[in-house]
């Protein structure tokens, strides 16, 4: 009896403390002069937690930049970050808090398809512009928001147009006949896989193995065991990053060695190479961004990330600098950066018919807000990351076949 | 589907069927002990792995190495969880409780975990993570291979224990007759503290084996509840062999059913086989006579 | 002096009210005032949030309360754990979805048909799973919303897969979000009131007095003749029923769902935590547990959320609570404000010659009428153990 008493007392006496904390952030500089608040929900932890810190990273250098170099609208700027934990339900509730408690002027999208469409949906109650820079697959463009713009090269299904187009165009003798696809349960992985499996299977390229496996699988055996016993001549994940590393390890153990291997995202990481061993060469990945394009914003770009950081900036950080760039532009333009749904809606309205000189090139976008560029082609050459397509920034040649892993 | 193809996937089926039925071997020991349900098992087996790769990636040594401290210590951290917290535990509801009390505890395990390490994916790189050995025209992976050897010496030194020797006899009273062991002199609270020492002795060995071939991160746990649950249903509690057989066969038969089905599914046949066993015989197909009902 | 033997009615003592004590009134009082002010509080709580973020946080925790009064039809009165109650939020949230989106069905229509259908669903369920007891059940729950897991991550024809299911706003667009959220925040608190009525009423009546037979002892219960089968079966339909409304009110609130959350043993858990904490067999339990966990758990997230540290702290609190509190809070409350009753005795505090001499009373009292009945006499033929004999 005693023990129930003692126990009840302090169940009580800790969530009462919890209670005198409360939850509202008591110092919320809202409406500060003299600076512009800048709102972000990221998934620091969780399923999307690499990708998430690269574009925290990014984020942040950017937001440096900008205050290094007169601020915006000669105002300082200010990020508040939280994590969303890559939860769908938490990220809707961060742009909530951020948008009324915080009481941010603007706001930069998170990261994932998955929780893009919610946040978007939040954003688009409140009337804000929503520049996001991972949300690719065509179901974000599909939902009738009129708020949204991805900020990077091309959507999803387009990532690897230049690789079809290239491999369509080889001669009948060279060209590979069958494919093998393993892609993730995730819009953008599946956009960027199924686009390419779509224009090659409509040139007669065989789909011999099409598997889809959900997010947190680890144990590729399976999938693998099909894949190698396929033995196709070509290979295509539509991958995040810890799944591709396993499918990978898994295709070695079996012994198979396609002539064409190409992942989306996973090769794009720096602990890449290290994940699978090192036997990287010749692996291929769409990317929006190349450390070594010539556009005046990206040098600017890559020298203050790698005097902050040490090291070049991938593609995560350049699509969120791409972001902050993206807004600032319509900032700019519009002369306003406050949370009023006038102010949002001029932003909005500049960025419809706008074209954005940005570190991954000029961008605009259609009535949807998807960009109308196009991705370039990775491949590891020489144990580096080079650019083998399009031609005009290309770095390298494209390796085929693929040497063995 | 090809000869091949079929040989390897019976071949994977069969290592999986290991590690399973070593970590199946384990649940046995705590409901036969104390007839606790411990659904903190397999967030044990991930707080092992997790030491495996903190290992490997503080001291670059094989990960198989910090099993000298991981057996030991998981040995202590269960003897004293059952003396000290589920022996506190009211008889009458006993079963029902601990498995509150043990899904607790692993929440509370994933949570320090995510807390730790964060829950970025982990995965140990070895040198001969992606080497195999052939076998009639079916590659096997030398670390799954490395993993099965693990399983079945664990299961084995288990076994040889449990029979040979008196602490073995002592603990085997204890699982079939409380009273009557302990009529014969046999300490059965020390003896349950020690059953529950060496069920998560074997969650040791078996997150190390895991850690070896699989990527983890804290809620993997989820992952492997469903499945171990399956197998101690469906190859009731009596008996370790009893266990080993089903998780054998369940093992295979979730390999097996990937061809067609796609990985999602296949994983379906654990809850299947759960559900079938508990309607047509709730005392498992396995179990011997030592059966329980639980 | 009384006892509690006699069943005559206890004479007067010191100032007490025969029948209830005055203390038990007060602490009638103290209820009613307490629901009426507490009551207040709910109803006018969207008024008093400071922003619409407090109160979409205040939509979540009606939401868990109404929740956890749902696991409570089964835990409460059968006592049969259910770990993977969040089947039936999925269920009635993918139903909701679904039928607004296939079937083009006003929502509220949907909300409650997919309510009905899940019940409907339950049946089947509820027979397989309710043959097992104790920890079996309790591996069934978890092993349902398992496989309901992988079913709705795999049919991604059906339910979007993990790719997720968007659900159309029920309210037209012009309805801003925060007036949104306090309209369903009100439909929430509704949901419950309605879930504790019928709870109440069970609670009161014969069928639930079977129910308490089965928690208690269930074989004994089936010897005594209550058809343990058919109520459980009942009970737990019931319980899917309101989860199910819950879980489709959810959906239609939040507007997103995927499979992970929906069908996730979590959730589950939280049910269970907030009802054992709340007080299993109490009215107000569940809704008491849902308030503290549900705002330790917002509390946490916001101020710890970069690490897991929730989890850490929902499990040992579940610990607490199945080692030390396993019939929750509003018990233990009660148990403390019973110390401060005034003593009912059961320890007779008579000497043996005022026994008899109470007795003797008694006997001259009904002397020519009726024979004194065997209670009032009190075992006064027995002869006394007076103290000379204890010597």
């Amino acid at each position: 009896m005693r023990r129930t008493g003692v126990a009840t007392l302090a169940c009580l006496a800790l969530t009462a403390l919890a209670a005198g904390c409360g939850l509202g952030s008591g110092d919320a500089a809202s409406g500060d002069d003299d600076e512009i608040v800048i709102g972000i929900s990221l998934p620091l932890t969780g399923d999307f937690s690499e990708p998430g810190k690269g574009v925290q990273r990014g984020y942040e250098a950017w937001a440096d930049y900008v205050n290094a170099n007169g601020g915006l609208l000669g105002k300082d700027v200010r990020l508040v970050i939280l994590d969303d934990q890559s939860n769908a339900d938490r990220v809707a509730s961060d742009y909530e808090r951020l948008i009324n408690q915080e009481n941010v002027d603007l706001i930069f999208g998170p990261f994932s398809t998955r929780l893009v469409v919610p946040a978007a949906q939040v954003a688009q109650d409140y009337g804000f512009l929503f520049v996001e820079p991972a949300g690719a697959a065509d179901e974000v463009f599909e939902q009738g928001f009129d708020n949204l713009f991805y900020a990077a090269p091309a959507v999803a299904d387009d990532h690897y147009n230049l690789l079809a187009e290239h491999i369509l165009a080889m001669p009948e003798d060279q060209r590979p006949q069958t494919a093998a696809y393993a892609t993730m349960d995730d819009p953008f992985a599946q956009g960027t896989a199924y686009g390419l499996r779509d224009k090659l299977a409509a040139a007669g390229i065989e789909t011999v193995v099409d598997e889809v496996y959900p997010p947190n699988t680890t144990d590729f055996s399976s999938i693998a065991a099909q894949i190698a016993d396929s033995d196709a001549d070509i290979v295509v994940g539509g991958t995040q990053y810890q799944d591709a590393v396993n499918l990978i390890v898994s295709l070695r153990q079996l012994g198979y060695q396609p002539d064409l291997a190409a992942f989306s995202t996973a090769p794009t990481n720096p602990e890449f190479p290290e994940a699978i061993g090192s036997q990287t060469e010749g692996i291929i990945s769409p990317t929006g961004y190349t450390p070594d394009a010539t556009f005046e914003e990206n040098v600017a770009f890559v020298e203050h990330f790698t005097e902050m950081h040490g090291h070049a900036p991938s593609e995560d950080e350049a699509n969120a600098w791409t972001t902050g760039e993206v807004v600032a532009a319509a900032v700019e333009a519009a002369e306003c950066a406050d949370p009023s749904p006038e102010c949002q809606q001029e932003l909005i309205d500049f960025l419809r018919d706008a074209t954005v000189d940005t570190v991954v090139g000029p961008l605009s976008w259609d009535p949807e807000g998807r960009p109308q560029s196009a991705h370039l082609i990775q491949q590891y050459v020489d144990g580096e990351i080079r650019i083998v397509m399009p031609s005009d920034a290309a770095e390298a040649e494209l390796i085929y076949p693929k040497p063995a892993w | 589907m090809s000869g091949s193809l079929l040989l390897q996937t019976l071949i994977l089926g069969v290592l999986l069927g290991g590690l399973y039925a070593l970590l199946a071997a384990g649940l046995t020991l705590y409901f036969g002990v104390m007839r606790v349900v411990m659904i903190a098992h397999s967030a044990f087996l991930i707080l092992a792995a997790y030491l495996a790769w903190f290992f490997h990636q503080q001291t670059g040594l094989d990960p198989l190495l910090s099993l000298a401290v991981t057996v030991p210590l998981f040995f202590v951290v269960g003897y004293l969880m059952q003396r000290g917290l589920i022996s506190r535990l009211r008889p009458a509801t006993l079963t029902m409780m601990s498995v509150l009390l043990t899904f607790a505890i692993a929440l509370a395990i994933e949570g320090m975990l995510g807390f730790l390490f964060t829950s970025t994916q982990r995965r140990i790189q070895l040198g001969y993570s992606g080497s195999s050995i052939e076998f009639f025209g079916a590659r096997i992976a030398v670390v799954k291979l490395i993993a099965f050897g693990l399983a079945a010496a664990a299961l084995v030194a288990l076994f040889l224990l449990l029979k040979m020797t008196r602490f073995g006899q002592a603990l085997r009273a204890t699982i079939q007759h409380p009273e009557a062991a302990r009529l014969l002199g046999v300490n059965t609270d020390r003896i349950a503290g020690f059953g529950f020492g060496l069920g998560l002795a074997t969650a040791a060995i078996g997150g190390t084996a895991l850690a070896l071939d699989s990527t983890i991160y804290p809620s993997l746990h989820w992952h492997w509840i469903g499945p171990l649950m399956a197998i101690i249903v469906v190859g009731g509690l009596g008996s370790i062999p009893g266990a080993a057989a089903a998780a054998l066969l369940l093992g295979v038969t979730q390999s097996l059913l990937q061809l067609p089905l796609g990985t999602t599914w296949a994983q379906t046949v654990f809850y299947v086989a759960l559900f079938a066993t508990l309607l047509v015989r709730p005392q498992g197909f396995f179990g011997g006579r030592l059966a329980q009902r639980f | 002096m009384p006892s509690v033997s006699d069943r005559a009615a206890p004479a007067h003592v010191d100032g007490e009210a025969p029948g209830r004590s005055r203390f038990d009134l007060t602490i009638v009082g103290g209820k009613v005032v307490l629901a009426v002010v507490l009551g207040a509080l709910v109803l006018a709580f969207p008024m008093m949030a400071t922003d619409a973020f407090i109160l979409s946080v205040g939509v979540v925790i009606a939401s868990y309360a109404a929740f956890a009064v749902g696991w409570n039809f089964v835990g409460g009165f059968t006592g049969y754990i259910s770990l993977g109650h969040a089947a039936y939020t999925g269920l009635g949230g993918y139903g909701t979805a679904l039928l607004v989106l296939e079937l083009d069905l006003n929502p509220w229509v949907a909300l409650v048909a997919a309510a009905v259908l899940v019940a409907l669903l339950a049946v089947p369920i509820g027979i397989a799973s309710l043959r097992v007891r104790g920890a079996s059940f309790v591996i069934v729950s978890i092993a349902l919303v398992l496989i309901l897991l992988l079913v709705a991550q795999s049919w991604a024809s059906l339910t979007g897969g993990a790719q997720g299911l968007r659900v159309p706003r029920p309210f037209g667009p012009d309805v801003l979000r925060p007036e949104q959220h306090e309209r369903f925040f009100y439909l929430n608190v509704a949901l419950v009131a309605v879930a504790l009525a019928v709870w109440w009423f069970i609670d009161r009546s014969r069928f639930g007095t079977g129910l308490k037979a089965i928690r208690e002892d269930e074989d004994k219960a089936q010897a005594l003749g209550v058809p343990t089968g058919a109520y459980k079966l009942a009970v737990f339909v019931i319980s899917a029923f309101f989860t199910a409304l819950a879980g489709g009110m959810y959906a239609l609130w939040f507007g997103y769902l995927d499979p992970i959350f929906q069908f996730s043993i979590l959730i589950g858990s939280y049910m269970v935590l907030m009802s054992l904490l709340g007080g299993i067999r109490s009215l107000f339990g569940p809704v008491l547990g849902a308030v503290v966990v549900g705002y330790s758990l917002e509390f946490f997230k916001v101020h710890y959320g970069d690490s897991q540290f929730h989890l850490v702290a929902l499990g040992l609190l579940l610990a607490l609570v199945v080692m030390f509190m396993p019939d929750g809070v509003i018990p233990a409350i009660g148990a403390l404000v019973d110390r401060f009753r005034p003593q009912r005795s059961s320890i007779r505090e008579m000497t043996a010659e005022e026994l008899l001499a109470h007795n003797a009373s008694i006997d001259d009292k009904s002397a020519g009428t009726a024979t004194a009945t065997d209670d009032e006499r009190d075992l006064a033929t027995v002869p006394p153990r007076s103290g000379k004999d204890l010597r």
